[in-house]
């Protein structure tokens, strides 16, 4: 018992440490968006979000802040870059989860790896 | 499980993980509940399959999507940190009161029992703050009291209450199975 608990810890561990050996793409932390802080790749088409106001995400639009694309704020500027992953997190899932709750195509609502891929168009 | 929000969905592959996860929370919540005296075997028993099941709520994601684990590296949320607190709590739970390891570590039984419930409170925790603080199925405030109070209720109403019948492992993996069918099924399926 304790020997196959200390088995499975150790699996475990391996499986965070390395990732899976195979069968999925590995993202890595690093540095992208022309930031120097670790993220992870994120994937994005404005093709398959046609429909939704631009300024749902845009907030540029709004405040009226346009300049360099998103992504090189929200991964060098102080004071949103450490706020990324709960931003972009709540923008993106909370979308979703509403459109699946509703009944209508929603795209990934909760799995990482599929948003979490390299898109190098985003 | 029934207090979820039926159409918060994760997809399929999340909430069939998830819904294993709450099968192990509902297991524990089981096993804090008084049995009957002098049958300590099927609270050992019904304890190896809670462990089995969270181990397999955590390997499920672990090993079907190559980003969670950065959610248990450093830098990693406190829920996730808490979850695997749990995991590690239940996995001592198991080996020291296994016998005859227990025996060798205890010999007084007051002592074992003393800090077998101690344990048991402090994973009970974890996982309870686990499944809360991730905010993903229990958002509003009501959601998270409900299994809270559940969770009180089995820890520490154990003076006021009969004690219960020992609940049979293959009537709780049964029902727990149906639960997690009904879990996956009403949110893939219904919307």
């Amino acid at each position: 018992m304790k020997w196959l608990l200390a088995a499975l810890f150790l699996a475990g561990v391996a499986l965070v440490v390395t990732g899976l050996p195979m069968g999925q793409p590995l993202p890595e932390r690093a540095a992208r968006f022309g930031g120097s802080l670790a993220v992870l790749p994120m994937t994005f088409t404005h093709q398959s979000h046609f429909g939704k106001p631009c300024a749902t995400c845009h907030h540029e639009f709004v405040d009226r802040t346009a300049g360099p694309p998103c992504m090189a704020c929200h991964v060098t500027d102080q004071k949103v870059a450490p706020l990324l992953e709960a931003q972009f997190h709540g923008l993106c899932q909370s979308c979703h989860i509403d459109e699946h709750a509703a009944g209508r195509p929603s795209g990934p609502t909760r799995r990482c790896i599929a948003c979490h891929l390299d898109d190098h168009a985003f | 499980m029934a207090l979820a929000d039926p159409w918060r969905s994760g997809g399929l592959f999340w909430d069939f993980g998830n819904a294993l996860g709450f099968l192990a929370l509902a297991g524990l919540l089981f096993q804090m509940i008084p049995g009957p005296r002098g049958t300590p075997r099927p609270h050992e028993l019904l304890g190896y399959w809670v462990l089995a099941i969270a181990c397999l709520h955590a390997f499920w994601f672990l090993a079907g999507d190559a980003v969670a684990r950065f959610y248990l590296l450093p830098g990693g949320p406190l829920h996730m940190w808490l979850g695997l607190a749990g995991l590690l709590l239940l996995a001592g739970l198991s080996i020291l009161a296994r016998m005859p390891d227990r025996r060798r570590l205890h010999p007084s039984y007051r002592g074992f029992r003393r800090l077998h419930r101690h344990l048991a409170l402090a994973c009970l925790a974890a996982t309870l703050l686990h499944v809360l603080l991730s905010g993903f199925y229990l958002p509003l405030w009501w959601q998270a009291a409900a299994p809270v109070a559940i969770a009180l209720a089995c820890a520490f109403g154990r003076r006021i209450w009969p004690r219960a019948s020992a609940v049979p492992v293959a009537a709780w993996l049964g029902a727990g199975g149906g639960a997690v069918a009904v879990f996956v099924l009403m949110r893939e399926v219904m919307p």
